[in-house]
């Protein structure tokens, strides 16, 4: 193989892409799965009507909304293993960083769109002999999950972005490997140019589905 | 038990310091290229030219919808293939102000969409030109009605601003890695970093709010 | 020469034609009022005078300036002040503020003489006591009497006020029409659109009816309520109409 070979986009190469573009989107679903359900809990018990208990998801959080998401993926991959005294590989350990990141976004989400529901609708429940529980699942989440689901679609849109990070401790994902292909073709532009477009592809129609359902779903008192 | 140690801290809390100097400066370089570039692209949104708001709205589409780390990248190896030369500080600037303009445009645009038509009328009778009435009122009004969503996106600037290590620039996570390397202290040392930005976020969250509460206006 | 000459003026809003060849004059004296059912181009008229609607033909001279020349504009605008039905106040900006802040910026007037002026409009209308107060803080009618002073602050030759009261509660319009009145009485002169009839027949110097575009009365206040209203059957209805 010649150089001017090697510094070429091959097939192989366009197999790479297809390769590296499935390694992104898992732990980018896998994460968003874990992410919302364990948000939705986390969510949930934000809203109890108990003061303690509500206070208490705050401490997983608030450090998780404040700080860098990559710290928390270095502290994860390797910070865990020395005091777990476990190896983790990288995938559990960018997919546990992404989901717990994901978790803390989705649970103030969830707790600002049942908040945004008037008190008068909890009274209209209750006062029709619904418990506060029937009246949760009947009445309320309906209305919640209307907020809820154009800002969760944009928090999914910035997860996939922020799965990019996982780059950083070696998974072969789209953004390492654009950074191999680059350092190796020499044509920056190029490559980018790839790997901007498939992120782009995948993320530009859920924007504008985040877009139209806030216009559909929105709704006034 | 693992044992928690940050002995590193004598030797190496200078190392540290100097990174969150360098988190400050990258950062508010990024805020003020980010706002005034937000600014512009916000404008020329709503330019009567159609090519211009194409432009914008081609830039801020691309911009949202790709990760930072690889626009990161994008500049650090595109940059000097088209010859120019710069070093890692500049590009990580450079990548960051545009990317936060891009966050800050559509804030932006909302403020200025939110300006009536009533208050330019109320500004052209007065006798202002149309640039006056902008720099004036238009802005000044979007800003204070978008005052708290930006300050949401500088929070996110500060918390993106650590993927520049990623191109060797070192600031406070990069100098954690280095840290890192001499100490083999991850966990303490990742611990710390990460709830140093918690505390720096806070802090922007409480200035804002008694700046919000100075300048907060209702239409 | 008079100090505004409207010659000719067409002006449509697509197939809707608002003025139609209209001419008149106004010298700077007393207290004009445009009279008329809605939709007859009163407002238009005020609004092309200040150059905020473009005109599609005729002129405009205000002092000599034409309002075709976008050169003119910000000339013919402070010599011509202007209050609106909706008037905003400037919502980040204080009372004082939002007096002060044209003469500075625009007649590169000091602070401190700024201030001063300010103070004895506010006075004026009634309100020295809220030049601190923010534009959520007042009233529509006290919004509407700092709106008249912030315009008054430029030393405007003419005043163009477009239905300034017919946005606001009864108290406050006659509160808002209380002002004007002293103002007429210390020689401003204003150019008024309104549906206030005691104001028009109180303080109006001359009263112009309009309809349809055109100019079908123009004549003195007295003349106009006593000899006009019984010739003409349409200005009759209009009055009977309006409550008068």
């Amino acid at each position: 193989m010649s150089f001017y070979d090697y510094a070429n986009l091959t097939g192989n190469d366009a197999m790479q892409y297809l390769r590296a573009a499935g390694v992104t989107l898992y732990i980018t679903l896998m994460s968003l799965l874990i992410g919302t359900i364990l948000g939705v809990v986390l969510g949930l018990i934000r809203c109890s009507k108990n003061k303690v208990i509500s206070i208490l998801p705050l401490i997983l959080i608030e450090p998780l909304r404040n700080s860098p998401l990559v710290t928390q993926l270095f502290l994860i991959f390797y910070g865990l293993p020395i005091i777990g005294g476990i190896m983790l590989d990288p995938f559990p350990a960018a997919i546990l960083a992404l989901s717990l990141n994901t978790a803390a976004f989705m649970a103030v989400l969830v707790h600002n769109s049942v908040s945004a529901i008037p008190q008068g609708q909890w009274e209209a429940g209750l006062a029709l002999g619904h418990s506060r529980g029937s009246t949760f699942i009947h009445v309320i989440s309906r209305q919640a999950l209307r907020l809820l689901v154009p800002q969760a679609i944009t928090l999914y849109i910035s997860q996939l972005q922020c799965s990019s990070l996982v780059a950083l401790i070696g998974i072969m994902d789209l953004t390492k490997l654009g950074q191999n292909l680059a350092l190796r073709t020499l044509k920056p532009f190029l490559i980018y140019g790839i790997v901007f477009l498939i992120y782009y592809v995948i993320s530009s129609p859920l924007s504008r589905l985040a877009k139209s359902l806030e216009k559909k779903l929105s709704f006034h008192y | 038990m693992y044992k928690l140690n940050f002995n590193f801290l004598e030797r190496y809390g200078d190392m540290l310091l100097d990174g969150m100097k360098m988190t400050v400066i990258i950062v508010a370089w990024c805020l003020v290229i980010g706002l005034v570039l937000g600014t512009v692209m916000a404008l020329l949104k709503q330019s009567k030219v159609r090519i211009l708001r194409i432009f914008a709205t081609v830039y801020v589409d691309i911009l949202r919808n790709t990760p930072f780390l690889v626009q990161l990248f994008f500049f650090f190896y595109g940059l000097p293939a088209l010859g120019i030369q710069t070093d890692a500080m500049a590009t990580a600037v450079i990548a960051l102000g545009i990317n936060t303009s891009a966050q800050n445009c559509e804030i932006i645009r909302s403020g200025l969409l939110a300006v009536k038509k009533d208050y330019y009328e109320c500004s052209g009778a007065l006798g202002y030109t149309k640039m006056q009435t902008l720099w004036y009122f238009v802005l000044p009004i979007s800003f204070r009605l978008a005052f708290k969503s930006l300050v949401n996106n500088f929070i996110n600037l500060v918390l993106t601003s650590s993927v520049c290590f990623s191109i060797t620039v070192v600031e406070t996570m990069g100098a954690a890695k280095i840290i890192v390397g001499r100490t083999s202290r991850p966990f303490e040392i990742y611990l710390m970093i990460l709830l140093c930005y918690c505390v720096f976020t806070y802090i922007i969250s409480f200035i804002a709010k008694l700046v919000d509460r100075k300048i907060h206006i209702v239409l | 020469m008079s100090m505004i000459e409207v010659k000719n003026v067409t002006k449509s809003f697509g197939d809707l034609t608002v003025l139609k060849d209209f001419s008149v004059d106004f010298n700077q004296e007393g207290v004009t009022v445009l009279l008329g059912p809605s939709g007859t181009g009163k407002s238009t008229l005020l609004r092309c005078i200040n150059g905020l609607e473009t005109i599609d033909g005729g002129d405009i001279i205000v002092n000599g300036l034409s309002v075709k020349e976008k050169k003119n504009l910000r000339q013919i605008r402070l010599d011509c002040g202007m209050v609106f039905q909706r008037t905003v106040l400037f919502p980040h900006l204080n009372v004082m503020q939002n007096l002060t802040m044209s003469p500075i910026k625009l007649l590169k007037m000091n602070k401190k003489e700024a201030e001063e002026k300010a103070v004895l409009y506010l006075k004026k209308v009634g309100l020295e006591s809220k030049a601190k107060a923010m534009h959520n803080e007042l009233s529509g009618g006290e919004q509407q009497r700092i709106a008249i002073a912030r315009a008054l602050m430029m030393n405007p030759k003419a005043l163009l006020l477009d239905e300034v009261t017919s946005a606001l509660d009864p108290e406050m319009t006659s509160e808002v029409l209380k002002i004007l009145e002293t103002l007429a009485q210390e020689g401003v002169c204003m150019l008024c659109v309104t549906h206030e009839m005691q104001f028009a027949k109180h303080v109006a110097s001359r009263i112009i009816f309009m309809d349809k575009g055109i100019a079908a009365a123009d004549e003195t206040a007295e003349n106009f309520f006593s000899v006009v209203r019984k010739e003409n059957e349409r200005i009759a209805k209009f009055l009977q109409f309006i409550g008068e």
